[in-house]
């Protein structure tokens, strides 16, 4: 599926893409109200990836409903809708206002964006992040899916608090928290100094998370950052992952989506897999230097 | 949107400042591209950096083959730079949207600075080709790095204008417009920042009739909207270089 933020809406996707070859289409992240983003500059190339700092911008959730939702209920495919708020009742108005939609399948809440104000603090804190989940799950059927950052200190615990809270999927990991600085300004090149790290430069990370949260959740895991081969997803699932997204390999080619979905066939053609879920997890038998995620229950953590 | 794998036929420098790549490119040439329209190039090897394509307005076509004017401005250039006859280049478009041309004949006069020079040929054959007069001024710091007379099909008037005077008119291009704004019906231009600002300021109060527009440059790391990287704010609210441009009304931004 396509990473929030590196597909649009899906408009200009699907006049390129027979979207309906995606498992499922995750939309730009959409708010309560119209957002203008930040201002220039707004992208920096860096080794092996790319730092943004976009700032979600976007027309505000009554627009893309309006504009695009009877689009989306022509797809075959499942359309996800990333929501972001910047407290927990703004999740569960965005929630709300996405309920029963048609055309929205689920949806995905970004408490991990490093580009505006308080979003990365929610997905930072235990608490916080389950006060969020919960207000968006108490105000839809639909499935939620909380899209997680590797900032966290231990992001496995803030996966099981969104568990706990009513998340019926995690997905991990949104962008890194990074910098670029310039030498000759002698200041940092984003206006807000910190954008976030997207990129084969943070696979290892995403990785890692994915392998730590699998041990934490019961729940399936999308496994996304650095994707761009059909050996990456491997990679994903190996560690874990039920699926995966593929987000900034979109920006260097165009046709990124659809060559991961072959090669992932191919390969597992290759490898005699008839199954994709034989090697969920796979990854998982062999004893590692990971900690053992399994630290004491949310609950006496949010208590302590 | 068109991918392509297409060889280097020539990649020489045109004058100081721009070198012109032709490149062997049917399929994308097949698809046709409104002038100002512009082509995503990889300027690395197969997987390497930069990652990212590097956006590149068509300069010239001309049956199965298409040119691009650039200036070396980093490592995805530089790179470029080094490419000979028969290295493929790996590319996608045509992208945006380019320049409107007016439906019955006019006098257009076309306005350039620096690379900025690169789509103005494309635009100036489209225009002739179509039934238009052509006006095309350049500018430049000195009489090296002006786009030669050659380049330009031979029914364009071509004026330029140098800072130091070493060659056409002394001083700026942007102050040299009045009697050929006067003459024209349409103005296009494609430049650096300054030389729009320069350019409003100076059509400000007797431009407005020819509704001037103009082909932005922003760091595109897509090229096709996906990312919301290139925003240019505009009068309307922030409007996608990319996708909701390049070409832009000069007085919506400036």
């Amino acid at each position: 599926m396509s990473a929030s933020g590196t597909s649009g809406v899906g408009d200009d996707f699907a006049r390129q893409h027979n979207v309906n070859r995606l498992g499922a289409f995750v939309t730009k992240a959409v708010t309560l109200r119209r957002r203008q983003g930040n201002p220039q500059p707004r992208t920096v190339e860096t080794p092996a990836g790319m730092l943004n700092s976009i700032g979600l911008q976007n027309p505000g959730v009554e627009r893309v409903i309006a504009d695009m939702a009877p689009v989306w209920a022509g797809w075959e495919t499942p359309v996800i809708v990333n929501v972001a708020g910047e407290t927990a009742g703004e999740f569960g108005a965005l929630a709300a206002a996405l309920d029963g939609v048609p055309g929205v399948a689920a949806l995905e809440l970004n408490i991990s964006c490093p580009n505006v104000n308080n979003v990365l603090d929610i997905g930072q804190s235990v608490l916080a992040a389950g006060r969020a989940t919960r207000a968006a799950a108490r105000a839809t059927e639909l499935p939620i899916i909380a899209k997680l950052t590797p900032a966290a200190q231990e992001p496995a615990q803030i996966a099981r608090a969104c568990v706990d809270e009513g998340a019926a999927v995690i997905c991990a990991i949104n962008t890194v928290p990074g910098m670029a600085i310039d030498a000759e300004a002698r200041r940092p090149v984003l206006t807000r100094g910190m954008g976030g790290l997207s990129g084969p430069a943070i696979k290892p990370i995403a990785l890692r998370v994915v392998y730590e949260m699998a041990r934490a959740v019961s729940v399936p895991i999308i496994g996304c950052g650095g994707i761009r081969s059909g050996l990456d997803a491997v990679e994903f699932l190996m560690a874990g992952a039920t699926a995966v997204q593929v987000g900034t390999a979109s920006f260097a080619n165009p046709h990124a989506l659809l060559d991961v979905i072959d090669e992932l066939e191919a390969w597992l053609e290759a490898h005699d897999v008839s199954d994709v879920r034989d090697i969920i997890g796979c990854a998982q038998q062999f004893e590692t230097d990971v900690p053992a995620p399994l630290l004491e229950p949310v609950e006496q953590h949010a208590a302590g | 949107m068109i991918r392509e794998r297409a060889a280097v036929l020539s990649n020489e420098p045109s004058h100081e400042g721009g070198i012109a790549l032709w490149l062997d490119a049917p399929a994308l040439a097949a698809a046709g591209h409104e002038p100002g329209q512009f082509v995503m190039v990889h300027c690395a090897p197969e997987g390497g950096e930069p990652m990212f394509a590097r956006a590149f307005s068509i300069h010239r076509r001309d049956e199965g083959r298409i040119a691009l004017l650039y200036a070396v401005t980093g490592h995805g250039t530089g790179w470029l730079a080094e490419r000979r006859r028969g290295d493929v280049l790996s590319l996608y478009g045509p992208l945006g949207k380019g320049f409107r041309l007016p439906d019955g004949a006019g006098n257009l006069l076309l306005v350039a600075g620096g690379v900025g020079v690169a789509p103005m040929v494309d635009l100036a054959e489209t225009a002739l080709a179509r039934g238009h007069q052509v006006t095309a001024m350049m500018g430049a710091r000195t009489a090296s790095q002006l786009l030669p007379a050659d380049a330009w099909p031979s029914a364009v008037e071509y004026v330029v204008a140098t800072e130091d005077g070493t060659r056409g008119l002394h001083g700026r291009v942007t102050e040299h417009l009045d009697e050929y704004v006067a003459w024209s019906s349409r103005l296009y231009a494609c430049g650096p920042t300054p030389m729009f600002a320069a350019l409003a300021d100076a059509l400000r109060d007797n431009g407005r009739r020819q509704r001037p527009e103009i082909l932005m440059e922003e760091t595109m790391p897509c090229g096709w909207g996906l990312c919301y990287g290139c925003a240019i704010e505009t009068r309307h609210g922030v409007r996608l270089c990319c996708k909701d441009g390049p070409r832009f009304n000069l007085f919506d931004v400036f």
